[in-house]
Formats: structure tokens, C-alpha cells, sequence
């Protein structure tokens, strides 16, 4: 296999273990990934190949390791006696590969701890009453209706929809101050 | 209604008129309703019709906004359906007076709403570490919110996604205020 091949390869390798593991799509397979990638090498071999690799993104993953630390961690595995250390375009592909994924990768793994339905959009329209069932014109303030999008990790959404007055609106807004004040009460600290 | 009003004095007049607002409001008049029942030598079938006719008279009247139905006019139509005039003035006080944004906020609850807002909690946490990361230290808001139809809603929200709901949230309060601003909503009154 020419140097450009072996490189490909190996990123979409640790591409598709990604994918499997971490962003939960399970149509990538270890057997797919086989026959795509590697359809020459020996199963045993490919298996051995597979496992390192996933365990290496495993504990690059977990401690959510920065460059310098990256780096250290590969030149140590490369160091390694015995057939199984790291090669250089191996590191060199984690090394890479890290780099683009790590927010994704940290992103994904916090959401598995998370056990709440979490807030992932919302919608809102603000709406003038005109009329009402007894053929009346109205008049009165606007509302503002608004739906939220919940969902736990891997699963669909719920919507709730509620509306708000204006002094409701004032409210929530002055509570997401306070919080907003403690949040950076935190990120100060930290 | 008229005819049911002969030789109910004043003092009975506004009490009933003082009960049929509460109830309008939504309170609970039956308690005050009996009482008066009980205490007034008027029967209790003539009461029912004066009680049905105020009720329907201020529910009409609140209706009507202000702008469109002016308080002569209401007197006026007071009068052909032969209203004693002292009971005129306690009727227009209460459809024109400072009672008025309370009837109209009770009976705007009859028009279909969605759920509101009746309580909102929220705790802010950091994920120090999980099981599937080391050093998590991540901040996230916990919320929970009481609806007016009873439900609880409870939902973690990540700081991005806080950002994106506070911004949002302002930006719909700064709508509502541009709205009220318009003038296009003035000049159908």
C-alpha cells in the first residue's frame, strides 16, 4: 500500500471508530470498516489494529488531553517495545485526527453523564390577540408564545408550549440574569 | 330586569352588583350570594333574574372596548331598557371605573390559552468529573418549570444553549415593547 493510502486509511479508521462510539451511529460497523478499509489485511490482523486504536482514542478521549499532553502520550506509546508501539504515521493520524475532533469528542462524552432531557432549540412568535369566540374585537397586549425542544441523548424530542405576558417575559429574563451572574461567578473561579 | 328592580332598594342593589363583579372576576360568590338570599325579603326568583341581568348586562359591556362603546351611549341604552337612573350610575361605575382592567383580564382567561409560567426553578451545577470523562468541569443549568396545567417540566441546559435562550428571551421582550410602540394598533381602536 503506497504511504498516501496507508493514511487514509488509518483517519478513516479513527474516523469511523468515532462515529461508532462516540456520535452513536450505528450503521458504521467493525465490518464495514473492515471491507472499506482494509480489504486485504487478515481479520486477526485488522482486529488487532481495531482494538489498539479504539483504546488509544479511549484514553486520549477520557483525559481530555490538550496538545502538549497529546503529544507526550504519543511519543510514549511510539516508544513502546514488542509490536505494540505506535508507528509514526499511526501517531501522526491521532495526532490529527484529535486536533479536529476534540470539542465533538468532549461534547459527546459529557452528554452521556447528562440524564435530564437537556434544551436542544426553541422557537417563539409573538402574537396580538384580534378577536375572540363571541365575535368581539379585542385588544389587549401582545403574548409571546414559545416552544421548547427537549430530548435526552439519543432519543427524539418533546415540545412544550407555553405562553408569556409581557411581565412574565420580564421575569424569566431577569432570572436568566441572576443565573447568568452565577455562571460567571464559576467560570471566573475556574 | 327592569320590572324585577321595583322596590329593591339601593343598599341590596349594590350588593348584588358588589357579587356579580366578584363573580365576573372569578371568585367564588356563592357563600355572599346565599346570605343575601337568605337576609332579603324580595323572593328568591326575582333575585335570580336581577342577578342573570347584571351579569349579562357587564359581561356585554366589558366586551366592548372603551374606545367604541363611550359611557353616554351605555347610559343611554340603559335607560330604554328602563333601569332606575341610581342604579345606572353604580353600573357605568363599574364598567367605566377603576374595576375595569381587572373584569377585562378575568374574562380575557375564558378565551383558549396555553399553558403559562407559574414557577420557575433553576440550580446552577459543574460536572466535576463523569464516567466517561476525567475532568469534566463543565457548568450546566438545571431547570424546572410549573406550568398553570399543572405539568413539571425539568431539562438540563448547557451554558451555549443558556446563551441562546437568554438572547432569545430578550429578544422577544424587546419585540413585545416595539409592538406596543406601533401605532397601526391605536388607530383601530
Amino acid at each position: 500500500m503506497a504511504d498516501v493510502e496507508v493514511t487514509k486509511s488509518l483517519s478513516g479508521l479513527l474516523n469511523g471508530i468515532a462515529q461508532m462510539v462516540y456520535y452513536n451511529k450505528r450503521e458504521i460497523t467493525e465490518e464495514l470498516l473492515k471491507n472499506e478499509l482494509y480489504p486485504e489485511m487478515p481479520l486477526e490482523e485488522f482486529k488487532a489494529l481495531y482494538e489498539k486504536m479504539k483504546g488509544l482514542i479511549k484514553s486520549i478521549a477520557t483525559a481530555d488531553m490538550d496538545h502538549a499532553q497529546l503529544e507526550a502520550f504519543l511519543t510514549a506509546q511510539t516508544k513502546r517495545q514488542g509490536g505494540i508501539g505506535l508507528s509514526a504515521e499511526q501517531a501522526a493520524a491521532l495526532s490529527r485526527f484529535w486536533k479536529s475532533q476534540r470539542v465533538r469528542v468532549r461534547g459527546s462524552l459529557l452528554a452521556q453523564s447528562r440524564w435530564e432531557p437537556s434544551l436542544r432549540g426553541l422557537s417563539w412568535r409573538v402574537d396580538l390577540q384580534t378577536g375572540d369566540s363571541y365575535g368581539n374585537t379585542v385588544h389587549r397586549g401582545p403574548v409571546a408564545l414559545m416552544e421548547l425542544e427537549l430530548g435526552r441523548d439519543g432519543q427524539d424530542s418533546e415540545f412544550v408550549c407555553l405562553e408569556f405576558d409581557e411581565t412574565k417575559v420580564n421575569q424569566v429574563l431577569k432570572k436568566m440574569a441572576d443565573i447568568q451572574e452565577s455562571i460567571d461567578r464559576i467560570v471566573c473561579h475556574t | 330586569m327592569s320590572k324585577n328592580l321595583k322596590d329593591v332598594d339601593q343598599e341590596l342593589f349594590r350588593k348584588l352588583l358588589k357579587a356579580v363583579v366578584s363573580a365576573l372576576e372569578g371568585k367564588d360568590c356563592r357563600e355572599v350570594m346565599k346570605s343575601i338570599a337568605e337576609s332579603s325579603v324580595i323572593p328568591q326568583e326575582r333575585l335570580s333574574h336581577i342577578i342573570a341581568g347584571m351579569h349579562r348586562v357587564l359581561s356585554e359591556a366589558i366586551r366592548i372596548p372603551t374606545s367604541i362603546l363611550k359611557q353616554e351611549t351605555f347610559k343611554e341604552d340603559l335607560r330604554e331598557l328602563r333601569i332606575p337612573e341610581d342604579f345606572i350610575i353604580d353600573f357605568s361605575s363599574v364598567v367605566f371605573g377603576n374595576r375595569r382592567a381587572a373584569l377585562e383580564a378575568a374574562s380575557s382567561q375564558n378565551d383558549p390559552h396555553l399553558p403559562t409560567l407559574e414557577e420557575f426553578k433553576w440550580r446552577v451545577d459543574v460536572s466535576i468529573s463523569t464516567s466517561s470523562l476525567a475532568r469534566a468541569l463543565q457548568p450546566s443549568v438545571l431547570m424546572q418549570l410549573k406550568l398553570t396545567d399543572g405539568s413539571f417540566q425539568r431539562f438540563e441546559v448547557p451554558v451555549l444553549k443558556f446563551q441562546e435562550l437568554r438572547y432569545n428571551v430578550a429578544l422577544i421582550l424587546k419585540e413585545m415593547n416595539d409592538l406596543e410602540k406601533k401605532s397601526i394598533l391605536k388607530i383601530q381602536d
